[in-house]
């Protein structure tokens, strides 16, 4: 018993139970609606990233960069403004913001750090002070540097600021908090700011950077323009005089899900004409709509069959996989042309048309199978949501969509597509053409994998951060040094032994590090026993006598000192993230130290990221292990290179698979090419055109690449039929249709404006309509089968 | 060095609050010496500072001359027993450590202990008792010469005990300022040879 004879007895068993049918049919569709609604969706990019591996860790390390998950507001004077009045104006904003929406709003550092850090890092200073320290110390404080630095210390006094500085004085003689501070030279977030008031000034004096939290999360686009329409509210308590921006990765969601939803109502008005117009000419019936309703159930079907493979489903992958489904309408509409056009009765006419469909949908089925074994989690998901979707399609289109149409009520009236020898001869001259001057662009094509080039990034966003960068420097654009341990005192050695190799390195302008202020513990041991061999060794006796001398000979009391000797004596507490956090450095700690989900700890450097500079970096760390540098361009280009792996890995191993299937189903080598030549066609001139015109090819156009593959097999498999195996005419008509109403539901899709949604509307206008001439053009010239 | 001095304006900031009225005579008095003091345009005086400090065996003394030209250009050098001080025209100044130093320029909004110093200074010499009424309690301790005593509102009262001013019998200046600290330690500073209004050098500032 063959295909057809199986489909044909289906279709008359069914016949006097179609009720039945019907009942189990909407039983199933609604099991899967209620699947579908019970799912847990995962609004994360990351789905599309591979799950193991360098890109995925750096993945993950990028999520920890500082400023990443935090909004950063600049209040910019319009024109010249006292910085009091500028702080001012500041302070209004910061008290109108919704506290429930902007937490920890805060500039400048804690006010403890203003209040403590300086005693604090002269207490402990012995765990800090390295033996370069000691050597600096030992070269100033010769008898003339004491001397300078007592007479400093009594200018100070008698000076009419002296009074503020007595307490200090009396801790620090000889100005030992010079090397304090120079510990603190490495901790700079934002290097374009100094401290005015306690607030971040930009350097010209005329903007303030307020940095704040918020319990929305950066995918929620409801949360995000909630979020910015509250700031926009605080920002109109301002003065004239003053304007605010906020920079933000909710401003990207709140701009693509506006962008998104402009783009659906265009889109989805232009599909909808285009739909329609093509039920007036084609179709007209009403009971077509049943062809259009395949899909439709098919996506619930599919996405509650991917629930319960995965704990958590991508909404991604739902909505590459719900544009996939465009396929199954295919099937919908040959049973709809067979049975409306066909000459016989309805069971023969279904089992005949059976043939190519389920070939077709196999062919697919087995194309998509290869993505089970992708790097990439959304794109397994998207290979099961797509294969259990395209099975429904086919049971659907096969068995229960025939009860459904109405048979034999149209003439036959095809496209006519047949090929006459001069005529053939200038169609496949113009193919080869074409297909030449494709191959010949499609080189051209650069794979581009920065997540960002696929958002939207409106122009005003641009400007925003264009200026925020301008005025605070690469806050969020450093590369990131992770050192890495199993507990955090391994991850600060690494961290000291990336901070020696990096302080002072040519390629390095700056290093943001909590290496000098926070070293492991093995190395405060060993600075604590050098500095207090210093001390109480020939130097520093010589030092501290040549200091009471000048203390008696400037007038000093004899105890005017005595807190600096007990620091002498005193044995400090070790440096810990808890005590730099009792000082007023708890953002330092949170922004540099990280617990990651696996158990290790990570302790973060920054670098200027420059291409150059990383090559040094990387050649510096060479051998240090533990030591991990993570870079956003260089993810891109990682990300880059893992599309352009995938995507050959995929064309190549979806290419073998369906020539198997094909070979499987027409055993005749011409007719497994010519069955191949949509998809070529459709591949080459896309990626030609896509060359010439200066276009790159990124995540979204590989999905759309497969709808190409998936739809072109089956125009293809198809029109062979048509031509060898004795479908009639309205074969032409189907694939006609089926990729018209593609070009009208997804090349449609080319309207947006959203880079995603556009991307996808090239790659299939462009694929399916090279693809579509070449099935009912190209083939029936290959292929010199009579027409009947 | 910045968080250094960070750090101590930080310290005397912790003086906010605002004056409570010290009653109609106190007010009078002050009304008073504010109208003279709104008509000063310049000033220039030497000074002499006693400096009794428990970290030195014996009283510190210093010598030095001050000017003041309005609205906001300050000149404060010591001349005695070193050579140091600081000029201001605006936000902008220039302080220096020893006679012959060309110094180093100073942002006063970069520099809160300076700026501290000069408001301190200006408020002062111009007799701006509505901004000293914002840090200080004001108490009339004599009227002829008229005398005050200013404490510190909230927290600075830890560190700083109260300041004493005296002012010149006709009112037109402050003659002596007495900076006393919690623990005994206090600073005087005797102006003499005041002259108001009187040309004063460009170059000085």
């Amino acid at each position: 018993m063959n295909v057809s004879a199986v489909v044909a007895f289906l279709y008359r068993y069914f016949g006097s139970r179609r009720i039945f049918l019907l009942l189990v049919t909407i039983g199933v569709i609604g099991a899967g609606l209620l699947g579908f609604r019970s799912l847990t969706m995962q609004e994360n990019i990351a789905a599309m990233l591979p799950d193991g591996g360098r890109v995925a860790e750096d993945f993950r390390l990028l999520q920890q960069a500082p400023f990443a998950n935090k909004m950063v507001i600049t209040v910019s004077a319009k024109g010249e403004m006292e910085s009091g009045d500028l702080v001012s104006a500041t302070k209004i904003l910061a008290d109108s913001l919704d506290a429930d929406l902007f937490t920890d709003v805060g500039s400048g550092p804690d006010e403890r750090l203003q209040r403590e850090i300086l005693p604090w890092l002269l207490a402990v200073l012995p765990n800090l002070a390295t033996e370069e320290d000691l050597s600096l110390l030992e070269s100033q404080l010769d008898a003339a540097g004491v001397k300078a630095r007592m007479e400093e210390t009594y200018r100070s006094l008698i000076g009419l600021e002296g009074w503020a500085l007595k307490g200090l004085i009396r801790q620090d003689p000889l100005g030992l908090h010079r090397l304090a501070l120079e510990k603190m030279r490495h901790l700079n977030l934002v290097p374009g700011a100094r401290l005015v008031e306690g607030y971040f000034f930009s350097p010209d004096g005329r903007s303030v950077l307020l940095v704040a939290e918020t319990p929305v999360p950066m995918t929620d686009s409801a949360g995000a323009e909630k979020l910015l329409v509250a700031f926009e509210q605080a920002a109109r308590m301002l003065p004239d005089t003053v304007e605010a921006r906020l920079v933000s990765g909710h401003r990207y969601t709140a701009a693509n899900a506006q962008a998104i939803q402009g783009d659906l109502w265009r889109i989805l008005s232009v599909s909808i004409l285009a739909l329609a117009a093509l039920f007036l000419i084609f179709l007209r019936s009403a009971r077509a709509i049943f062809v259009f309703l395949i899909p439709v159930s098919v996506v619930c079907l599919a996405a509650t069959a991917v629930g319960l493979v995965y704990r958590e489903v991508s909404a991604v992958t739902i909505g590459f996989g719900a544009v996939l489904l465009g396929i199954a309408v295919d099937f919908g509409l040959h049973v709809y042309f067979a049975l409306r056009r066909g000459q016989g009765d309805a069971a023969t006419l279904v089992g005949k048309v059976s043939r190519p469909i389920l070939f077709g949908g196999l062919t697919t089925i087995a194309a998509f199978s290869v993505l089970l074994f992708s790097d990439l989690p959304g794109q397994r998901q998207l290979a099961l949501f797509s294969v259990t979707g395209i099975g429904a399609a086919l049971i659907l289109a096969l068995v229960v969509l025939p009860h459904l149409l109405p048979v034999g009520a149209r003439p036959q009236e095809s496209v006519r597509v047949s090929s006459p020898c001069g005529r053939r001869r200038v169609i496949l001259s113009i193919w080869v053409i074409l297909l030449i001057f494709g191959a010949w662009q499609a080189g051209r094509v650069d794979f581009n994998g920065d997540l960002r080039s696929m958002s939207l990034v409106p122009k005003d966003l641009a400007a925003d951060e264009a200026k925020a960068q301008q005025t605070w420097g690469k806050v969020r654009g450093h590369a990131m040094i992770w050192s890495l341990g199993e507990d955090l005192d391994q991850a600060l050695t690494v961290n000291d032994g990336v901070f020696r190799k990096l302080s002072g390195h040519p390629s390095v302008d700056s290093l943001v590090s909590l290496a000098t202020l926070l070293p492991p513990r093995a190395v405060q041991e060993e600075n604590r026993r050098r500095w207090r061999e210093f001390w109480t060794g020939p130097k520093g006796e010589e030092i501290l006598t040549a200091m009471e001398v000048q203390a008696s000979q400037l007038g000093f009391s004899s105890g005017a000192f005595s807190p600096f000797y007990a620091m002498l004596e005193k044995s400090p507490l070790s440096v810990t993230p808890d005590s730099l956090q009792d000082v007023g450095l708890a953002d330092m700690v949170s922004s540099l130290v990280a617990d990651f989900d696996d158990g290790r700890v990570g302790v973060l450097s920054l670098v200027p990221e420059t291409l150059a500079g990383l090559e040094a970096i990387e050649e510096a760390l060479e051998g240090l292990e533990g030591a991990r540098i993570v870079a956003q361009g260089r993810f891109a280009q990682d990300v880059s290179a893992s599309i352009q792996y995938d995507f050959t890995r995929f064309i190549l191993s979806a290419g073998l698979v369906v020539i198997l299937a094909l070979a499987i189903l027409f055993r005749r080598p011409r007719k497994i090419l010519a069955a191949l030549v949509p998809v070529v066609t459709g591949l080459v001139m896309m990626l030609g055109i896509m060359g010439a015109l200066g276009m790159t090819f990124n995540l979204f156009n590989i999905v759309a690449a497969i709808l190409v593959i998936g739809l072109g097999v089956d125009y293809g498999i198809f029109m062979v039929f048509r031509q060898c195996e004795g479908l009639d005419r309205s074969t032409e008509s189907a694939v006609l249709v089926s990729g018209l109403t593609t070009l009208a539901g997804f090349g449609a899709l080319v309207l947006a404006t959203h880079p995603a949604l556009h991307s996808i509307g090239v790659t299939v206008l462009l694929g399916i309509g090279a693809a579509i001439p070449a099935a009912l053009l190209v083939i029936p010239a290959l292929i010199r089968e009579p027409v009947r | 060095m910045k968080l250094f001095r960070l750090f101590l304006v930080l310290t005397v900031l912790i003086w906010p609050g605002t004056a409570l009225a010290a009653g109609a005579d106190m007010d009078s008095v002050l009304n008073r010496l504010q109208e003279i003091g709104g008509r000063i345009e310049t000033l220039s005086s030497d000074f002499s500072q006693e400096k009794y400090l428990s970290v030195f065996q014996e009283m510190l003394p210093a010598a030095g001359r001050f000017y003041y030209r309005k609205p906001d250009q300050l000149r404060w050098e010591l001349t005695s027993p070193v050579t140091s001080g600081f000029v201001l025209k605006g936000k902008q100044g220039r302080r220096w450590s020893q006679a012959g130093d060309a110094g180093e320029r100073f942002d006063i909004s970069r520099e809160p202990v300076m700026k501290i110093v000069a408001e301190q200074l200006l408020a002062w010499t111009r007799a701006d008792f509505d901004r000293l009424r914002t840090e200080y309690d004001m108490r009339l301790l004599k009227e002829s010469p008229v005398t005050l005593r200013l404490d510190p509102k909230g927290g600075a009262a830890g560190f700083l005990d109260y300041l004493q001013i005296t002012f010149a019998e006709s009112g037109g200046h402050v003659q002596q300022v007495e900076v006393h600290e919690k623990g005994g330690d206090f600073t005087r500073i005797i102006f003499h040879g005041t002259a108001i209004n009187q040309p004063v050098a460009d170059e000085l500032f």
